[in-house]
């Protein structure tokens, strides 16, 4: 099973898009059973797949809905009241992760108030309590045999959360816009996979796919900040050979109402569904190899 | 018009990015650094660093009846004071060890992990050694870390000294150690090494000094170690353990030479002046020269004429003996010709 984790601190790069194109591509195209994971209190990918509610008890965060097997007349069912988010890992309780629209896709949705307050956890308590639970969830044998691929999106912070990512993830993907704050973002993400790198074991290693230009616009900026990156020796070869550039179908596409749903059931030929299709390809076979 | 700006990322960020990655690509994998509970440590018992004081003692106290309980309670002391910057500072080294079954083992570290203990502190930075490193690695880790220290006896570094190169001969089969490959071998200067070697190689009776902590320095080691004569080499002995330094060890070996070159074919330089004239020489024991006179009067059978100018000779004033030696070289000549 491979964990793939798009990362990037600067908020508005994309990670969300990203993770909603590569999990459909995976489970659409490459026939994979995948799990998407909302790792961000804003709950944007979770709202993606299910009619997030807002949750009485912090009426600025979002909550799952009720899940579809929940029965209350079941007795299985009473000490659950039928919500299921990712952030129960931190709480000691079983993810029961929701089905989406699309075939063997499957989401753990995030849970703002419950993901907030892991990550506000104390210091000294916080690499017992957050950083490894992630990883211990995703290392369980069910979880192992039930999925192919997991896809996680991340909060823009350096925070408990997202290291908690960086230490269950087998691949990380950074996408970023050519832009200077995106690209410091880089650099936020390459500093967590340098710590990681340095305590994992050998045999499993994190490893990092590359940086993936984003909303990528033919404008000088873009272009001259995308050469700066090639041309360096050491950060060069991270740069990844594709890009998503701007396009305002992938932003209607997340419309609640959109229709179809997903990218990839648009029209052959559609020019941004080629696109997709050809960085998650590339994705894919780096992930795949 | 002005010209067209260009865009890049800043020179900072640049190094930044290219630094981050290069740390990845070469050390990931090797070791990690992380954050021990220092419940999961265990002592190496194989570190040539001898502590005689134990987990068991920091952690319930030392037994009054413990037959060590001296020692280890001066240990003790000498650890609080560790602990003592422990506690303001924290460890600044991580200290190292590798994975042994649920325990980490200390291959560096052993008094920082004690201290930590005495401290109060719960946890430790560590490096940890992703497999248990090579004996001879492990060995030359624990050598390097100890070397810097000052507290180590002589006879605690050679024993690490002999592991290490018993190790060497362990995957190298058994080559024969000289100073150079120590040298290499241990990263130590060219001296050094040929004083360790010496050391590793001395007479038994070293050794037992060495072993016994009456000798703790290497170059005097080395220096006594290299005396040929058993009497000679015991004086020196006794002389180090009296405290002499190692000029006055010198002096003794002087004597050792002399002696062995009085044995040896007499070897002049043929360069030079031509000789027509014998040097006397010198010296500042008087005895010496009234020795010779002695001898030569009684073995001359000089008649009393001769030799009086002996016997008002004032024996304690040099330019009186030189005077009368002088004389005596006279009448031999003059009764050698006759």
């Amino acid at each position: 099973m491979e964990i793939i984790a798009f990362v990037n601190n600067k908020g508005g790069v994309g990670k969300t898009t990203c993770s909603k194109l590569m999990a459909e591509y995976l489970s659409k195209k490459k026939k994979s059973r995948t799990l998407c994971i909302d790792f961000d209190p804003q709950c944007n990918f979770s709202h993606q797949y299910l009619h997030m509610e807002i949750d009485p008890a912090a009426p600025e965060g979002l909550m799952p809905p009720i899940h579809p097997d929940y029965n209350p007349n079941d007795e299985d069912d009473q000490n659950w009241d039928g919500r299921s988010s990712i952030a129960e890992i931190f709480y000691g309780q079983g993810v029961i992760p929701y089905p989406t629209y699309v075939e063997s896709l499957d989401i753990a949705p995030g849970h703002a108030e419950k993901l907030l307050a892991a990550e506000s956890v104390r210091r000294s308590e916080v690499v017992d309590k957050v950083h490894k639970q992630l990883a211990y969830f995703l290392n369980s044998s069910d979880v192992q045999a039930a999925y192919d691929a997991v896809v996680i999106d991340t909060a823009p912070s350096k925070g408990p959360l997202t290291i908690s990512v960086i230490k269950a993830a087998t691949h990380i993907i950074i996408p970023s816009v050519m832009e200077e704050q995106p690209v410091q973002g880089i650099y936020g993400m390459l500093q967590l996979w340098m710590q990681e790198s340095l305590v994992r074991e050998k045999s499993r290693p994190l490893r990092l796919i590359g940086i993936l230009p984003n909303m990528f616009k033919q404008t000088r900026l873009h272009k001259d900040i995308l050469k700066s990156l090639q041309d360096n020796l050491a950060i060069g070869k991270y740069v990844l050979p594709v890009k998503f550039s701007q396009r305002i179908v992938f932003a209607e596409i997340d419309a609640a109402d959109s229709n179809p749903r997903s990218i990839f059931d648009f029209p052959e030929q559609h020019v941004a569904k080629t696109e997709a299709e050809e960085v998650c390809n590339h994705l894919a076979e780096r992930i795949f190899a | 018009m002005s010209k067209k700006k260009r865009f890049g990322i800043s020179e900072a960020l640049t190094r930044g990015l290219s630094e981050t990655i290069h740390v990845v690509e070469h050390h990931s994998g090797m070791f990690r650094n992380v954050v021990l509970p220092l419940s999961r440590i265990e002592l190496d018992p194989d570190n040539p660093r001898k502590l005689i004081i134990d987990l068991a003692d920091i952690k319930q106290g030392i037994r009054p009846d413990d037959p060590d309980h001296q020692r280890k309670q001066e240990e003790l002391e000498r650890l609080k004071e560790l602990a003592h910057t422990i506690q303001a500072n924290g460890v600044i080294n991580p200290v190292v060890v590798y994975k042994r079954g649920e325990l980490y083992r200390v291959v560096a570290g052993e008094r920082r992990c004690l201290a930590a203990i005495l401290a109060g502190k719960q946890e430790i930075d560590a490096r940890i050694f992703n497999e248990k490193p090579k004996e001879f690695e492990l060995k030359l880790i624990q050598w390097t870390e100890n070397t810097a220290r000052e507290d180590l006896t002589l006879g605690e570094r050679m024993g690490n000294v002999r592991e290490i190169i018993r190790e060497y001969q362990n995957q190298k089969g058994s080559v024969e150690i000289n100073a150079s490959l120590l040298k290499n071998m241990m990263g130590l200067s060219l001296s050094q090494a040929s004083y360790y070697l010496a050391v590793l190689n001395a007479p038994e009776d070293v050794q037992f000094q060495i072993q016994n902590g009456n000798i703790r320095n290497l170059d005097k080691a080395a220096l006594i170690a290299g005396i040929e004569s058993p009497e000679i080499r015991k004086q020196a002995i006794a002389a180090c353990i009296n405290g002499s330094s190692i000029k006055g060890l010198r002096s003794i070996i002087n004597q050792q030479r002399v002696l062995k070159k009085a044995k040896l074919v007499l070897q002049t330089s043929p360069r030079g002046r031509h000789a027509a004239k014998i040097n006397m020489g010198a010296t500042n024991n008087i005895e010496v020269i009234k020795k010779i006179i002695n001898c030569v009067i009684t073995q001359m059978q000089l008649d009393h004429h001769a030799t009086a100018i002996f016997s008002q000779t004032n024996w304690t004033d040099f330019r009186q003996v030189t005077q009368a030696f002088r004389k005596l070289i006279e009448i031999l000549e003059f009764k050698v010709v006759a």
